[in-house]
């Protein structure tokens, strides 16, 4: 497959999942707006803007991140993620780059795809914010959302198993992988506190992740640190863990370069089965002890090396390692 | 199809067959022109034979049920994103050619004429090609200025001895074609990167969806086979021991025919390569592919030959590839269409096509040439200063409706500036008289009405056959009375229908 074509298709399944991970986001915390005091509002979107990667709204004279997220509106916070086409992690921005990148790919993808993409693109540039303000904003991250697993549903159904659909995956997966590593980060760093200081609930992280009615089927109505962080990084069979992503990453690799799967590895093959003994055995042990975080932020520089080593193995690699022998 | 567009369709109806049923009716705003030959209508308002069939269907339409599909076409193609790029001043936006849903036809006999004009001069012009970068002959005979050619932005000299495969330069064409009182004749040959096929595609796809049983009885010659039939005739350009690996060559997404090149690559199974894609080692051209580089055999560019090799062509191109000319000349790679193609379809050169045809070919043009006064001569010159208000002047190189001079719609500040700039470059300029362009019935704002159209067939050379798609991109001057059918400057298009032997003649 044409290196640019993958690289476009990676990067669209990275801006699909991103837009996906910040809709899910704005849900949760757009629905709270309705009873939850303000200052655990003010750390929710504390906690938003850090596992987005995003400094706090500039506030000339409020120099504390966490006073100026107290400060701060949820209108133009929220705005910021949904329609601010600056903002690299609003969905609007996401939707329209990976739309840009799929542009690119029409050679290689089903027209129904591209016009399940298209009309969701079409759907969102015509959204009215201020008019979904006013009448419910959580309604309009969630329609998002459905969009998005409608496209996911037509990918599914359309794509066939070939390296443009597997390189689509790998760019949703190490999106996946790294995001969830920083929420977890930014959800035990900075969204618990000591005593009555406002904190977020574990509950609403698992809701967060899809996983609270599963977590609660298969563990238990209480819902403690260690167990939900745990649950988040090593459950194999829930889709937004961080032990499902890599492994469906691994599964991935080997279908995209069999060769590089055998020993000697190759340089992604062997940050992956890395990424894969980290998250089996480092993060959130299953104690209820506060941990230092450490671990999470080890494994969202591991992944970020991982992007890097993608690009440099099968995008971007220098011409005489790509001369046929 | 709704129910009420049932009910529409069998209501009571008119005699269509008889005089006068233009401008009567469903076709009350429709006025027959005697200035201009009518596709749909004879002078004295009947229909004519070949459009008995569809005016008869259209007379049973009510406006909503066409107003209703026609909206129904521009949705799909803005849903499935069949559009063209337009670079404003400061972003580019994505639009849709508009199309009109009532297609335009004709007879078996009528294409059968323009077909085997087409294979005529397109035969021709590879031989004069062959002949400028070799011989010289129809130079030296007088049959062409050779300043006009040696002179023409468009001449390469790299091309020079240079042994083109097959000597077929030219293997992808679209002719425009107009038809006045006086019958067919060419307007313009688009030598270098034609474009607008896929729109020809798409517009049969919807017309097939619009109106099934309508096409259906029509007996229609399909076009469909256009896609495979391009890769086929790529692949004849060289010989290879397995099967060719084609690559179509863009310059990207932001180029307004970007659509087409995505849409034809993906249709032959072909690579859709920018000039980042491929590097050339050792004279072979090679594609990166994920698990290494891959070498490319045929390369079906849709670049401009300034920006094919920053090595060969203009150093500052970042759109091409370079090394790509040194490949070329090596035999390693083919380029579809060849380098230098385009002094082929220069304007001015367009003027001496039938004097090549009888040169070459010994044949009378099948097809004939718009009149055209060539500025650089005194006498085209004078004429043309002396009836700007009366004439379309061009600039040679020129193309997409652009840089041109409609002289009756034009104000006088307009001419006035125009002919300072004839003045100053009169070999820049070509003038043709405003010609008398056909009418197809159109379905403009909620009416049947007549508008000036065109038709640009596509043509195909392998290397041991013509191909040319029985239909064409048939483009519309949307506006009332307006002669410019380019997409860029407001024109549409519609589908036009190439029936089998056996419908009615006129």
């Amino acid at each position: 497959m044409l290196a640019r074509a993958a690289a476009d298709f990676y990067w669209m399944g990275r801006y699909f999942e991103r837009a996906e991970h910040t809709a899910r986001l704005l849900r949760y915390q757009l629905a709270r707006l309705v009873d939850t005091p303000a200052g655990e509002l003010a750390v929710g979107w504390r906690v938003i803007y850090r596992a987005l990667g995003q400094s706090a709204p500039i506030t000339p004279t409020v120099t504390d991140e966490a006073e100026s997220f107290l400060l701060a509106d949820a209108y133009t916070l929220a705005a910021s993620l949904v329609e601010e086409t600056t903002n690299p992690d609003s969905i609007i921005r996401c939707w329209t780059t990976a739309r840009d990148n799929a542009k690119q790919l029409r050679p290689w993808l089903p027209v129904r795809v591209w016009t399940c993409l298209n009309q969701g693109f079409f759907w969102l540039r015509d959204c009215d914010f201020p008019a979904a303000w006013a009448t419910g904003p959580a309604a309009l991250a969630g329609e998002a959302i459905d969009r998005l697993r409608l496209l996911a549903g037509v990918v599914e159904a359309r794509m066939p198993r070939d390296d443009a659909w597997r390189f689509l995956e790998l760019g949703r997966f190490v999106e996946r992988l790294q995001h969830q590593a920083a929420l977890l980060d930014a959800w035990d760093r900075i969204g618990q506190a000591p005593g009555d200081a406002p904190s977020l609930s574990w509950a609403g992280l698992l809701r967060v992740c899809a996983a609270h009615e599963f977590y609660c089927r298969t563990h238990s109505m209480v819902i403690r640190r260690g167990p939900a962080l745990a649950f988040l990084a090593r459950n194999p069979e829930l889709p937004q863990s961080l032990c499902f992503a890599v492994h469906r990453i691994e599964q991935l690799l080997a279908g995209i370069d069999p060769r590089g799967a055998r020993y000697p590895l190759a340089a992604p093959h062997r940050m992956v089965l890395r990424l894969s003994a980290t998250v089996e055995t480092d993060p959130a042990s299953e104690n209820d002890a506060e941990g230092d975080g450490g671990s999470f932020e080890a494994l969202l520089t591991d992944s970020r090396a991982l992007h890097g080593i993608t690009v440099s193995t099968y995008f971007d690699y220098p011409v005489e390692a790509g001369l046929p022998s | 199809m709704t129910a009420s567009r049932h009910a529409s369709f069998d209501r009571a109806y008119p005699d269509v067959s008889q005089p006068g049923v233009a401008g009567s009716g469903g076709f009350a705003r429709y006025e027959v022109d005697a200035r201009f030959y009518d596709e749909m209508f004879r002078e004295d308002g009947a229909l004519r034979g070949v459009s008995r069939r569809l005016g008869t269907a259209l007379s049973r339409a009510s406006p909503e049920d066409l107003a209703q599909l026609q909206e129904g076409v521009a949705r799909r193609f803005i849903h499935e994103g069949i559009t063209f790029t337009v670079i404003g001043a400061d972003e580019a936006s994505e639009q849709i050619i508009p199309i009109d849903c009532v297609p335009r036809l004709l007879t078996a006999d009528e294409w059968d004429h323009i077909d085997r004009g087409l294979r005529q001069r397109l035969t021709a012009l590879n031989l004069f090609l062959r002949d400028i970068y070799h011989d010289g002959r129809s130079l030296r005979d007088g049959i062409v200025p050779p300043d006009l050619v040696l002179g023409c932005p468009q001449y390469r000299v790299e091309m020079r001895g240079l042994q083109v495969p097959n000597d077929i330069y030219v293997s992808v064409c679209g002719t425009d074609v107009v038809r006045t009182h006086a019958g067919f004749a060419v307007l313009e040959d688009n030598l270098r990167v034609p474009s607008g096929v896929s729109y020809m595609l798409a517009c049969r796809v919807a017309m097939k969806q619009a109106f099934p049983r309508l096409y259906r009885a029509h007996n229609v010659r399909e076009i469909a086979r256009y896609p495979e039939q391009l890769y086929a005739t790529l692949a004849s350009l060289g010989s290879w021991a397995g099967t060719p690996r084609v690559a179509v060559l863009s310059p990207g997404r932001y180029n307004s025919a970007y659509y087409e090149h995505a849409f034809l690559a993906g249709e032959m199974g072909a690579d859709l390569v920018e000039g980042r894609d491929l590097v050339v080692h050792d004279g072979i051209v090679y594609a990166r592919t994920v698990t290494g580089l891959r070498r490319i055999d045929v390369i079906y560019r849709r670049v401009d030959d300034d920006f094919l090799d920053p090595v060969t062509f203009r150093s500052d191109s970042l759109l091409g590839v370079p090394g790509l000319f040194h490949a070329y000349r090596a035999g390693n790679v083919v380029i579809a269409n060849a380098p230098g193609t385009g002094v082929a379809d220069d304007k001015a050169v367009y003027a001496y096509v039938p004097d090549l045809i009888r040169y070459f070919l010994d044949e009378e043009p099948i097809l004939a040439n718009v009149e055209t006064h060539l500025c650089r001569t005194r006498e085209g010159l004078a004429y043309t200063l002396d009836n700007l208000e009366r004439l379309v002047v061009k600039e040679v190189g020129g193309s997409g409706g652009y840089g041109m001079l409609v002289g009756p719609h034009s104000t006088a500040a307009e001419r006035d500036r125009y002919a300072a700039r004839l003045r100053s470059h009169p070999d820049n300029f070509i003038s043709q008289p405003v010609l008398d362009l056909s009418r197809a019935m159109c379905f403009v704002e909620g009416n049947l009405e007549p508008r000036h159209v065109d038709v640009r067939p596509f043509v195909l050379r392998g290397r041991s056959d013509t191909w040319i798609a029985p239909g064409g991109l048939c483009r519309v001057a949307l506006r009332r009375g307006g002669l410019v059918v380019n997409s860029s400057q407001g024109g549409g298009c519609k589908d036009l229908w190439v029936l089998r032997d056996g419908q009615v003649p006129d």
